[in-house]
């Protein structure tokens, strides 16, 4: 890397300003912020997951959120650079192998949040050892395992085609296997959630296809971002019309997930039964911030997408924020209204491992959000946050991933 | 063989014995219940809704379902909550948890399954109960056994035994001549959440 941070060569290629003692201070600061992530995972293992908001009755909470979240963000990477190359359409500017490698990092980060969610990690290899090959949870190790080493085989493919090696068949051929993988990761997250008929607000056969579509929301919209800056950085350079039929995509995308939105509330409100109590925790109960925040920031990134006048740079950062956002609060609904609506809500005997809030009965702690997270998780997420960032910016650094003209 | 229980809710007056029995018996960490007596009636437990004279309240003891179609076994990746072949019973391996609690998600009876949330505490420092239950771990799920290492001495669950009003029955709901196979047949029952398909093998006599 180059240590001219460019302002003395205006005329050298965009890519050669790129680097510089800025990369490395955010490699540096990114390794931080893991190291002590993993200190604060070491402190919830040792002193107890008691210190984590989660509790017997709100049994998961931001590490599966998460989970669910980076599953969806790494779909974008991948759906975008393999897609064009399988059904042999024009692509978007080249971007392919860096769109596969923020893939790649959510993809790991995503086994990541379930190995900090674990009680007992050490125990792992039991996975392997003892699978029960019906657990829907199983399925999805499997599945996200393979969608990995499909990821980097991809990369690996695209960096050998590059190079003049390897036939454009074969690597059409494992983006296809690639898009494949990647639909069915989002399928097989949804149900793990989807299949369980005890929770009201999971069991529905739209889970799995709205998973998939809530993923190219926010994962076209992480690659936007990505692109964006690294364009702005001096990283690569891309064509506008590129970056503009990307947020037409994304505009796409947002219409038909809050379409499945739409479905779903109508079929869980209309009859008029249990499934009432979910659309007014959504709309009116302690979900409704979230619930709001996602459904008007999505439809006000549609606007942006859609509206000719308003594709302007700062506008389209804009969308693409309000779409991972509102995504990530359709993540927090989907995980805390599992829990927010007990089958059995008698009262009983109650003790600081039943739920939080617990002192003031079942009435007290399902007034608000029935789960909340404590400082230990968003520093034990924020750890893994940063773990991300260490491997997207050491790929960015030690990586050949930017566009080349036998990409595009 | 498929072990079951009945309950006779009209017998049950909610004196919380067979919770303490069943904590005793199998050295339940301070703070885990593994067998509550749920309270229908006010917002608080031991509390009745409404205003004298039309009060009313009553009680209901729950614990594992022991589920012919658990959802807990199949979801466990790696089979550590498992229905044992002879009894039918639903149990749980402490030392194949991974601690995942997907078992906890997909029990559509909130609260009978418990996890340690922390290295397990006792209000005695020597163990109570019977001397072979398994140790308790910490970050395992854990839950109702039907008493099982009683069971394997031909001895009943521990709740059922000390249960003052005798409202509890166990027996095998496979043997048509059993006890509890004979009222289920002739008493008026039901089931928790039936709905959910879960096939629980505890009944309540109503």
């Amino acid at each position: 890397m180059s240590e001219n941070t460019g302002t003395a060569a205006p005329s050298k290629a965009p890519a050669a300003r790129f680097g510089g003692k800025g990369l490395n201070v955010a490699i540096v600061v990114a390794a931080i912020v893991t190291v002590a992530g993993l200190a604060l995972w070491g402190m919830q293992l040792s002193g107890g997951m008691v210190q984590t908001g989660m509790r017997n009755l709100d049994s998961w909470g931001l590490y599966i959120t998460m989970f669910m979240f980076l599953v969806g963000l790494s779909a974008g990477g991948l759906i975008i650079s393999s897609a064009p190359r399988v059904f042999g359409l024009e692509g978007f500017g080249g971007i392919s192998k860096i769109a596969v490698w923020t893939s790649i990092c959510c993809t790991v980060l995503a086994i990541g949040y379930v190995v900090v969610d674990l009680g007992q990690p050490l125990r792992l290899w039991e996975l392997f050892a003892y699978s029960n090959l019906g657990s829907p949870l199983m399925w999805d190790i499997l599945v996200l395992g393979t969608y990995l080493v499909l990821s980097i085989v991809y990369l690996w493919a695209m960096l050998r085609h590059e190079g003049g090696k390897g036939s454009a068949k074969a690597l059409r051929a494992i983006s296809a296997l690639a898009l494949v993988c990647a639909v069915l990761v989002h399928s097989v997250t949804a149900w793990i959630f989807g299949l369980q008929a005890g929770r009201e607000m999971w069991h529905t056969a739209l889970l799995a296809p709205w998973f998939v579509s809530s993923a190219l929301v926010c994962g076209v919209a992480l690659v936007l971002l990505v692109v964006m800056a690294l364009r702005r950085a001096g990283y690569l350079e891309l064509d506008q019309r590129y970056v503009v039929k990307m947020v037409k995509l994304l505009g796409v995308f947002v219409c038909v997930d809050l379409y499945f939105f739409g479905c779903d509330l109508l079929t869980e409100g209309f009859p008029a039964g249990e499934g009432l109590e979910v659309v007014g925790m959504l709309v009116s109960g302690p979900l409704a911030p979230f619930f709001w925040i996602e459904v008007v920031g999505c439809a006000l990134c549609a606007v942006v997408a859609f509206v000719p006048a308003l594709r302007t740079n700062p506008l389209i950062v804009a969308a693409s924020l309000l779409a991972i956002a509102g995504i990530f609060c359709k993540r927090v609904q989907l995980l805390v209204g599992g829990f927010q609506l007990p089958n059995l809500d008698y009262a009983g005997a109650m003790s600081q491992y039943t739920v939080t809030g617990w002192e003031s009965g079942m009435e007290g702690a399902y007034a608000g959000m029935v789960y909340w997270p404590t400082a230990l998780e968003f520093g034990v997420m924020l750890g893994v946050v940063g773990l991300g960032a260490l491997m997207l910016l050491l790929g960015l650094k030690y990586l050949p991933l930017q566009p080349s003209d036998r990409a595009r | 063989m498929r072990m079951g229980m009945v309950i006779d809710l009209h017998r049950c007056i909610g004196c919380h014995t067979c919770s303490v029995a069943c904590k005793e018996s199998n050295n339940i960490p301070s703070g885990v219940w593994w067998n509550r007596v749920l309270t229908d009636g006010g917002s608080h437990i031991d509390a009745a809704s409404g205003e004298w004279p039309n009060a009313s309240i009553s009680f209901l003891p729950v614990s594992c379902q022991h589920c012919d179609n658990p959802a807990c076994v199949k979801v466990c990746p790696v089979g550590a909550t498992y229905k044992d072949a002879e009894t039918g019973i639903v149990r749980q391996d402490y030392d194949k948890c991974i601690g995942c609690r997907m078992c906890m998600a997909a029990c559509p009876y909130n609260g009978v399954r418990s996890f340690n949330w922390e290295e397990p505490k006792y209000s005695v420092e020597f163990a109570v109960g019977d001397d072979d239950v398994p140790t308790h771990q910490k970050h395992v799920v854990e839950k109702c056994t039907f008493c099982y290492q009683r069971q394997a001495r031909g001895e009943e669950p521990a709740c059922m035994v000390m249960c003052p009003p005798r409202a509890r029955y166990f027996g095998d709901l496979d043997d048509p001549e059993s006890e509890v196979s004979r009222l289920v047949r002739e008493r008026e029952h039901t089931q928790l959440l039936s709905e959910e398909g879960t096939k629980p093998s505890v009944y309540y006599l109503v």
